[in-house]
């Protein structure tokens, strides 16, 4: 009879292949925490406040219009702390990036993606009453240069007139104390394709719209914008390249492996296989290209990416544990429909992150200032699109914990009735069991390991150091480790679940009889099934 | 109220017992660490444009305030003296405001050659001096973090050793830069501010103490914000980045230290202080910071104070120290260029500093109605105008004599 190379493998081989994937796990720990800085950086940018050069009528002027204050001349810059008798027309310039260490710095298309984040700095002043939510109306323009334009060559990337809702408190009413306000999201660029970037925001002023005003004294409006490292991007692209061919090739090989096969595959290896190739999807390492494209869909793409294979993943857990539940009900549990209850779970919770994430990014393609949770409608569909997945989510992880407490007690009844088998029999039961805990267990490990990591990596506040002397970047290390450990948790799986070539050893001839007899009585082909769902199917009857 | 009988008790003392060591009385040099304060009265500040040519030559009376490593340093990072000149602007305001109800109101000299900006009150090693060596030096962190964020320096920088990395810099950004203001701002106000304080005596030694307290001031007040930008927006990822306080909230930090000073002497056990840990905690990502000093600079501010009083406990980081007792500010006195509570005005209800029996050092107050023409029920309008009605009210102001 033929079963699993889990089965057939021996304790040694077994230790080997496991002792090579911690080997490798540890390798892609190591590579982030040692090799890769910190996975993002952010620089926070203060705007400077420049004398609006407004049209004659007063409106701001059209968008090839620039104010920028690097190089110096084009900006009058105001001194906003003061309050004045007049008002002023004010725009707030920010250059992105800022110059540092000497140098004129610029993006690099490594650095990924750009996201900006704004903070508004309100002066307490007795007189003058901020309500504590103030809707904040933006005129934000963004413009782009490339280091071989010329200096004044800004050239428009993306224009809106955005509201946001903020929120400001104090807890100390004393003069010149700033309001404590809430930080907005500003915009989210998918692709840092071009070199600088230059970002004009407008506060309009419409006593007749309401529109800004009962702002208060706005003194400084600050703009944090978080890039990817660059380095990071190059450690978890170089990741992605060794992952890929490997994956791909074990994938290659697994398949070959059923096909050699005389029945047809069974659900549970069409599970693998398509887990598999969400692995390969996600390690294509697509990132090259956008060396030399604009690709803004980027952030998009690697969320969908993310989420069919963490789709697969649970789905596959899912039908692991049915498959192995160890109940005979017919022929029909080797099929999708059998679990159609459970994976809508899946399936509803996937879709509707689905759909949040094609309001919010797939618009932010066209507007990059564009936020869903501005209006009150949108805010209630996003709200209800995340509600939805968590209540799936809910409910996934009661249908699965479910089967596997089901699988257990299962496993535990057979285990009773184990002595009264005969000795080799028992041997080979009792050796599917513990590799089936044996996998359980590094299902486990692995999910908890994610877990405390990112649990970790929260109390820790995106900083956390062990010692001054072990330079290791946890952050980095976490998300390298990760990744390597689902990539080589869905190896060992694709290894270890492939239908083997050996055959049982020659079975000593006094009890050898018995046993052909009982084999002989298996509903089906005995040596093409999977022998896990054999030996469930074989006890059943027992 | 208390505490002022205190200390005008103290203030007596001091003028009962001159017994202040020679060697502090006649170092003429005492004074020129802290000249580079005439910066704030140096013309319009608007003079010295960032990052333009004309920045290298500065104004001679400018020039003039400083030593020749403020000068060195203002030469090698264009922008920055802007950025001080606005620091101490900003400590002079805030100095003023804090004090505006005291006797000692924190007055400013019009700024001649060669004097010094707050009078020779800082000869002395009071309260007083402590906090204005402690504001002006919070006062140029505060600034020099804030014009880097605004880009108007370009050397600014995580990196605390003194070579320039040269084109490496650039890569080292694509890599993985490191965005932090706030030890930068620290880490100038050191080289700049504590120029000529070499530690040697205990003077220099309060005013390196008073100055790092003022940095560590604003450094702690640094508060973190984060934002999540993980799958869907999720916290799978976050970045933190701290923000900086206002002035305001620094000043009054400063200011309760003020009250709560610790008077010191000198000690003869020196011990390793964490001078560098309220900065590391607090700013994000540099522990180096420390480690990159040479051991002459980490010598320096390895002191401890020992508290006046054995009983009390020695000053920490964030604490200010003085030497001596405040000289009595009741008085008109042109040896330490004191003004004198004359003619200042008082609040005849208080029972503190401000009220007129304090303030008025008991000689009396003349009291006058006079009709004030203020702006009342102001209304405010984006931006920045301020829509105020005119009313005259009668109001009685009570003057010291």
């Amino acid at each position: 009879m033929q079963g699993t190379i889990i089965e057939n493998l021996s304790g040694k081989k077994l230790a080997v292949l496991v002792l090579l994937l911690v080997l490798g796990q540890i390798v892609s720990f190591l590579v982030g925490g040692l090799v890769a800085p910190p996975p993002s950086n952010s620089q926070n940018i203060l705007g400077t406040a420049c004398l609006d050069q407004r049209n004659a009528n007063g409106t701001p002027p059209g968008i090839d219009k620039w104010m920028y204050s690097r190089p110096s001349g084009k900006c009058d810059i105001i001194d906003t702390h003061e309050i004045t008798e007049r008002i002023l027309p004010i725009v707030y310039s920010f250059q992105m990036p800022t110059p540092r260490n000497k140098q004129i710095l610029d993006y690099s298309r490594w650095q990924h993606s750009l996201i900006g984040v704004l903070q508004v700095d309100i002066m307490y002043h007795s007189h003058i009453i901020v309500p504590p939510t103030t809707k904040l109306t933006l005129d934000a323009r963004l413009a782009y240069r490339n280091k071989d334009d010329p200096e004044n060559a800004w050239k428009h990337y993306a224009s809106s007139v955005v509201e946001r809702n903020l929120d400001c408190t104090i807890d100390k009413l004393h003069e010149e104390y700033n309001y404590n306000c809430s930080i907005l999201s500003l915009f989210e660029l998918g692709s840092l394709f071009h070199d600088y970037y230059l970002l004009n925001i407008r506060l309009p002023n419409d006593p007749l719209k309401n529109v800004n005003q009962d702002l208060g004294h706005v003194t400084d409006l600050w703009l944090t914008v978080i890039n990817q490292n660059g380095g990071f991007t190059k450690v978890w692209v170089s990741l992605k390249t060794i992952y890929f061919p490997i994956t791909l090739l074990i994938l290659c090989w697994y398949w070959r492996r059923i096909h050699m096969l005389s029945r047809s595959p069974a659900l549970l290896e069409y599970m693998l296989l398509g887990l598999g190739c969400a692995l390969s999807l996600l390690n294509l390492p697509l990132e090259y290209f956008t060396l030399v494209f604009d690709m803004p869909f980027m952030l998009l793409l690697e969320d969908v990416r993310q989420g069919i294979f963490y789709a697969l993943l649970l789905s596959f857990w899912l039908i692991f544990a049915g498959e192995h539940l160890m109940v005979q009900d017919g022929d029909h549990k080797n099929s999708l429909k059998g679990y159609w209850r459970h994976l809508s779970a899946v399936g509803v919770g996937c879709l509707s992150l689905l759909f949040f994430d094609v309001c919010e990014r797939g618009v932010q393609l066209r507007n990059p200032f564009y936020s869903i949770w501005v209006t009150s409608v949108g805010a209630k569909m996003a709200l209800s699109f995340i509600i939805l997945a968590g209540i799936s989510a809910g409910i996934y992880l009661l249908f699965l914990s479910y089967m596997i407490w089901k699988v257990f007690i299962n496993i535990s009844a057979k285990r009773a009735v184990l002595p009264s088998m005969s000795s080799a029999r028992r041997l080979h039961y009792e050796g599917v069991i513990y590799r089936f805990k044996f996998l359980m267990i590094a299902t486990l490990l692995c999910a908890s390991l994610t877990v405390i990591g990112f649990i970790l990596g929260q109390v820790a506040e995106g900083q956390w150091k062990w010692d001054q002397d072990i330079e290791l970047e946890m952050t980095s290390a976490f998300f390298t480790g990760v990744y390597g450990m689902w990539n080589i948790y869905i190896i060992a799986l694709l290894c270890l679940y492939a239908p083997s070539h050996k055959q049982w050893p020659v079975e000593p001839s006094e009890n050898s009889v018995s046993e052909e007899i009982e084999f002989s009585r298996l509903p089906t082909e005995p040596n093409e099934m999977l022998s896990l769902t054999a030996f469930s199917r074989k006890t059943a009857i027992d | 109220m208390t505490t002022m009988r205190l200390w005008m008790m103290l203030g007596a003392l001091a003028v009962a017992v001159p017994a202040l060591p020679a060697e502090m009385r006649s170092n003429k040099n005492r004074g020129r660490g802290s000249m580079w304060w005439g910066i704030a009265k140096a013309g319009e500040p608007n003079n010295l444009l960032p990052m333009s040519p004309t920045s290298l030559h500065m104004d001679p009376t400018v020039y003039a305030t400083l030593r020749r490593k403020q000068r060195r340093l203002a030469r090698e990072n264009p922008g920055v003296l802007m950025a001080v000149a606005r620091g101490a602007n900003q400590a002079i305001t805030e100095c003023q405001h804090q004090f505006r109800n005291r006797r000692w109101n924190c007055s400013t000299k019009n700024f001649l050659r060669g004097k010094n900006l707050f009078g020779k009150i800082v000869d002395r090693g009071c309260r007083e001096t402590a906090f204005i060596y402690a504001i002006t030096s919070a006062a140029v962190t505060h600034s020099i973090a804030r014009a880097c964020s605004e880009g108007s320096i370009q050397s600014c920088s995580c990196d605390y050793s003194h070579q320039s990395r040269g084109p490496s810099g650039v890569r080292d950004w694509e890599w993985g830069g490191c965005s932090d203001n706030i030890g930068y701002g620290f880490r100038f106000s050191r080289e700049f501010v504590d120029t000529g304080e070499r530690g040697r005596n205990l003077r220099e030694k309060m005013n390196l103490h008073n100055n790092e307290a003022g940095r560590t001031h604003v450094s702690a007040e640094m508060r973190q914000e984060c934002k999540c930008h993980g799958m869907s927006g999720s916290c799978t990822v976050k970045t933190c980045w701290m923000r900086l306080p206002t002035f305001r909230q620094v000043g009054d930090n400063l200011k309760d230290r003020f009250d709560g000073a610790s008077r010191v002497m000198v000690s003869n056990s020196e011990r390793t202080r964490g001078v560098s840990n309220a900065i590391t905690s607090n700013s994000a990502s540099n522990s180096v910071h420390a480690q990159r000093e040479g051991l002459s600079r980490r010598h320096r501010y390895n002191f401890q104070l020992k508290p006046y009083n054995p009983e009390h406990k020695p000053p920490g980081v964030k604490d200010l120290v003085y030497l001596e007792p405040s000289p009595p500010f009741c008085e008109k006195n042109p040896k330490l260029g004191i003004l004198g509570t004359h003619g200042r005005q008082c609040n005849d209800t208080s029972i503190g500093v401000d009220g007129c029996d304090l303030m008025c050092c008991g000689r009396g107050y003349k009291t006058q109605e006079v009709i004030v023409v203020e702006r009342c029920g102001c209304t405010f309008h984006w931006c920045c105008e301020v829509k105020c009605q005119l009313c005259r009210t009668k109001k009685t102001i009570h003057t010291c004599l």
